[in-house]
């Protein structure tokens, strides 16, 4: 199955870049995470935290009317690396039903050749991210 | 009472003063590989742990060769004075400082605070990535005496020798195998290796500004696990970079003439056929 056609543009074009233009996009993924609407503030301070001391990633997902799925993130401006990742994911998913976004192969990105601007180890929070998602997914569409 | 080194710290006031000194070379170590091309700290050089630092086929770090290459490049002379500084209470900017003295290179220092205290005080950071005269740098043999390998880690283990796991509580205990989102950094087997005292290195800095605790407080710490200066020490985590700070408060802050890192960590421990765990 192909990917979202958001998600497949974003990967055709990083696929294209030098590793500066791969960096300085990463950056205006980063910069341009939204940040995480009020509405979700109570439920935010309801979480636990990742009891670690790596990025904690909070990620929410709200159904729309049409059976998509927005996703909204919560990551520290320290770890901009993330939030471009995320930032990335949100912009090439949302909006796709959970059907199609359970189909995004956990691997979908390797055609972006990341790794020449960010070392491979930090594209498991990338993995990660995704597998969130689809958790996310999972469970709206079981009305949880 | 002071540090038993104190020359091998400086404070953000220092670093901006010697923003444009020649025999000062101040590198940006992070976690986070994009906080320094969206600003670094005026005229400050990035290393990278994984992308400059590591060899790039074994399970290792560079040659000395490719050591002394890199500092050429970066225009860092045998008597150039290095300051390094970073993300994460300074995680990775201790894990270069670490790597820069395995490879025999004098007058390293860590800018206490590391980037949370400079961007907290509102100091200027800039996009510019800066070019420096290549120099002829030669690197010295590794010295293997702040480096621990695993098969000297099973001896200090089994002698009951002072060995320090700062990874977190769940780590330690083995309810936890690796970080959150970060599975390809696991082990096949959670716990610790036996006689390690848990110690998680988040303790030894405050959380407000990122800088290290006081003399007292670290003394408090590390000596009430029985984790002393006659004896040898063993640090590790999980890949070796949480262990490199400890490794540095134990033997500059608190002067103990013996610490190793064991850079092997739990990601080799972890996974190693035959070695002794404890949960």
């Amino acid at each position: 199955m192909s990917l979202p056609p958001k998600l497949q543009e974003i990967v055709d074009d990083f696929a294209g870049m030098s590793r500066e233009e791969k960096i300085e996009t990463l950056i205006g993924y980063a910069e341009s995470l939204p940040t995480l609407p009020e509405r979700f503030a109570e439920e935010r301070a309801k979480m636990e935290p990742i009891p670690e001391c790596m990025t904690p990633v909070f990620l929410f997902g709200e159904k729309q009317d049409d059976g998509g799925v927005i996703f909204h993130f919560d990551i520290p401006p320290q770890s901009p690396t993330v939030q471009g990742l995320a930032c990335i994911l949100a912009s090439g998913l949302n909006g796709s039903k959970p059907a199609e976004i359970l189909a995004v192969p956990a691997d979908f990105f390797a055609p972006m050749n990341l790794e020449e601007a960010i070392s491979g180890q930090r594209l498991n929070g990338f993995r990660g991210v995704l597998a969130h998602m689809k958790q996310t997914a999972v469970n709206l569409m079981n009305g949880k | 009472m002071s540090y038993a080194h104190p020359e091998y710290l400086v404070d953000t006031e220092w670093v901006a003063n010697h923003l444009n000194d020649a025999t000062v070379r101040i590198i940006e170590s992070d976690e986070d590989p994009l906080l320094y091309p969206m600003g670094h700290i005026p005229g400050a050089v990035q290393v990278d742990w994984f992308s400059t630092l590591q060899h790039p086929v074994r399970r290792d770090f560079v040659t000395k060769e490719q050591f002394a290459e890199m500092c050429s490049k970066l225009g860092i002379a045998n008597d150039t004075t290095v300051v390094f500084y970073g993300d994460k209470s300074n995680w990775f900017a201790c894990y270069a400082l670490w790597l820069f003295e395995y490879y025999g290179h004098k007058n390293v220092k860590i800018m206490n605070g590391g980037r949370a205290k400079w961007e907290q005080e509102k100091r200027p950071l800039v996009r510019e990535t800066p070019s420096y005269a290549r120099t002829a740098y030669s690197a010295k043999d590794a010295d293997k005496s702040i480096r621990a390998f695993r098969d000297e880690v099973l001896v200090h283990s089994n002698a009951k020798k002072a060995l320090v796991d700062v990874r977190s509580p769940k780590e330690y205990s083995g309810e936890m195998l690796h970080m959150p989102n970060y599975p390809q950094e696991g082990a096949t087997r959670g716990g610790h290796i036996p006689a390690a005292v848990s110690i998680p290195w988040s303790q030894a800095v405050n959380e407000a500004d990122a800088t290290f605790k006081t003399t007292e407080e670290l003394v408090a710490l590390y000596e009430g696990k029985n984790i002393t200066a006659d004896g040898e020490v063993i640090a590790y985590c999980r890949i070796g970079e949480r262990s490199s700070l400890t490794w540095f408060v134990l033997k500059y802050l608190l002067g103990y003439p013996n610490v190793k890192n064991y850079d092997g960590s739990w990601t080799e421990w972890g996974n190693l056929v035959d070695a002794p765990i404890e949960k």
